[in-house]
């Protein structure tokens, strides 16, 4: 193409690119703030319905959908300061990064054919791995507030990482066993002759279980029990910072889905009537929703009961699931 | 092939570390109201209405500490079973003598490590 625009012609050419426009609109930046909104409001509604209630109303017509985004306009507008004895940077920066950080995940799923924005090499790895940072910043968080909730969250936060992130990196392995890749978009293409939900069904529910836990959800929310420590980690903050340190919560149950989706629901495969994203955002919804109805449905659990079921209950089932395909992919031992 | 998509990711990961600093900055400098002369209980941590008394770091709970050990070691053996994963097909039975005998050698000492941490009163 000619540069008919002079000077501003690379600025053109990058923001009409379309890994630009990926960043910024559809998997990425804008899309999850709408989507992490939405789950807000999505989640106030499933509970209300278990429970009974009617829950967000009044803020449209459509029941309330624009309710969160009330909230964000209320929060922007409250005062903001830091407590008194608190670490100031790290205070502001813990739920900021976090923020990023649950955003990144997104970047790494296939939502479509050349849907996505980044495809590495070592998908499935490299977003457990940024998943990881996640309990190091709510101790951070609890350090540098300087009280005493938030101190107690963040520990918990530290303890219950070690339950269950050896579980979910081995229940991921069986995947891996199955694909043969650790490419996030060649993962789904190994599942068009099936999907992998039925080969390694053990492997699926302790991956469900210990991303659970990894999102800190009920019944695993024990960082930021409520009726407990008070909103644990999260109990010094305020205004922005209060959204800042709870959207996390919404972007990862949103990455988590569709990375559930993609690694064991077949992505973006199905019925050729309707396009691969439909398919890919509908699997992802209905993962979203059963998540949200575990939230209303177990209690929360006590950390020890947390860790005793981590280290022996799930990591023994992960390790028969990885028993179980390794059968499947190299056949039994001929004597 | 290794470095593919790795320059994205990194625009990525910059696009919304800059966006989100930068939307943090505008609201507190635009937005958020400021109280030039806060009282001194305003600053105070929160211990549920009560005054706040002693230093926020207290002491912690420290009879979990054998699963953090634990972690340390375990987490890094997982790592390992990623790269026998990716080529078993490739590696076949033979190939995967030597990672089951890791697998089953490494779980003996786990179920020991397993049965003291289960026995808090030991730490």
């Amino acid at each position: 193409m000619a540069p008919v625009l002079g000077p501003l012609q690379p600025l053109v050419d990058m923001i009409t690119s379309p890994l630009f426009l990926m960043i910024v609109l559809f998997p990425g930046l804008t899309s999850i703030a709408i989507i992490g909104a939405l789950l807000g409001w999505l989640e106030r509604k499933v509970t209300a319905r278990v429970q009974l209630r009617v829950g967000p109303l009044y803020a449209s017509p459509a029941g309330g959908i624009l309710q969160m985004f009330a909230d964000l306009i209320k929060l922007s507008f409250k005062e903001l300061f830091v407590p008194e004895n608190s670490d100031a940077f790290f205070f502001i920066m813990a739920p900021t990064t976090g923020l990023v950080i649950g955003a990144a995940l997104v970047g790494l799923i296939p939502f479509a054919p050349g849907l996505q924005i980044a495809n590495i090499e070592v998908g499935l790895p490299a977003f457990l791995a940024i998943i990881t940072l996640s309990p190091s910043l709510v101790l951070l968080a609890g350090w540098s507030a300087n009280s005493k909730f938030p101190f107690i969250g963040g520990l918990r936060a530290l303890f219950q990482q070690t339950a269950y992130e050896i579980p979910l990196w081995l229940s991921a392995l069986g995947v891996i066993m199955m694909a043969g890749t650790l490419n996030l978009a060649q993962i789904v293409a190994a599942q068009s002759t099936g999907w992998f939900i039925i080969p390694q069904a053990l492997g699926a529910f302790i991956f469900l279980v210990t991303s659970v836990a990894e999102m800190e959800r009920l019944p695993f929310d024990l960082p930021e029990a409520e009726s407990e420590i008070m909103m644990g980690w999260q109990a010094e903050y305020m205004g922005v910072l209060f959204l800042a340190a709870q959207g996390p919560g919404f972007v990862k149950l949103y990455a988590f889905s569709a990375l559930f989706t993609t690694i064991y629901l077949g992505g973006f495969l199905g019925p050729t009537f309707l396009p691969p994203l439909f398919w890919m955002l509908l699997k992802t919804l209905v993962i979203i929703v059963l998540i949200m109805l575990l939230r209303s449905t177990f209690p929360r659990v006590r950390l020890d009961q947390l860790l005793r079921a981590g280290w022996t209950t799930l990591l023994t089932l992960a390790i028969v699931n990885i028993g179980i395909t390794y059968l499947l992919v190299v056949g039994l031992p001929t004597l | 092939m290794v470095a593919q998509g790795i320059p994205e990711i990194g625009a990525y990961i910059g696009f919304l570390f800059v966006s989100t600093v930068a939307l943090i900055i505008v609201l507190r400098l635009l937005v958020t109201p400021r109280d030039p002369r806060p009282s001194p209980e305003k600053k105070k941590p929160f211990e549920s209405g009560q005054i706040a008394a002693g230093p926020g770091r207290t002491r912690f709970i420290i009879q979990y500490y054998p699963y953090l050990l634990m972690f340390v070691v375990y987490d890094v053996i997982a790592m390992f079973l990623f790269a026998w994963g990716l080529d078993l097909r490739a590696l076949g039975a033979s190939g995967s003598l030597p990672v089951l005998v890791f697998i089953v050698v490494l779980l003996i000492p786990l179920g020991y490590a397993l049965h003291l941490a289960n026995h808090r009163e030991n730490w």
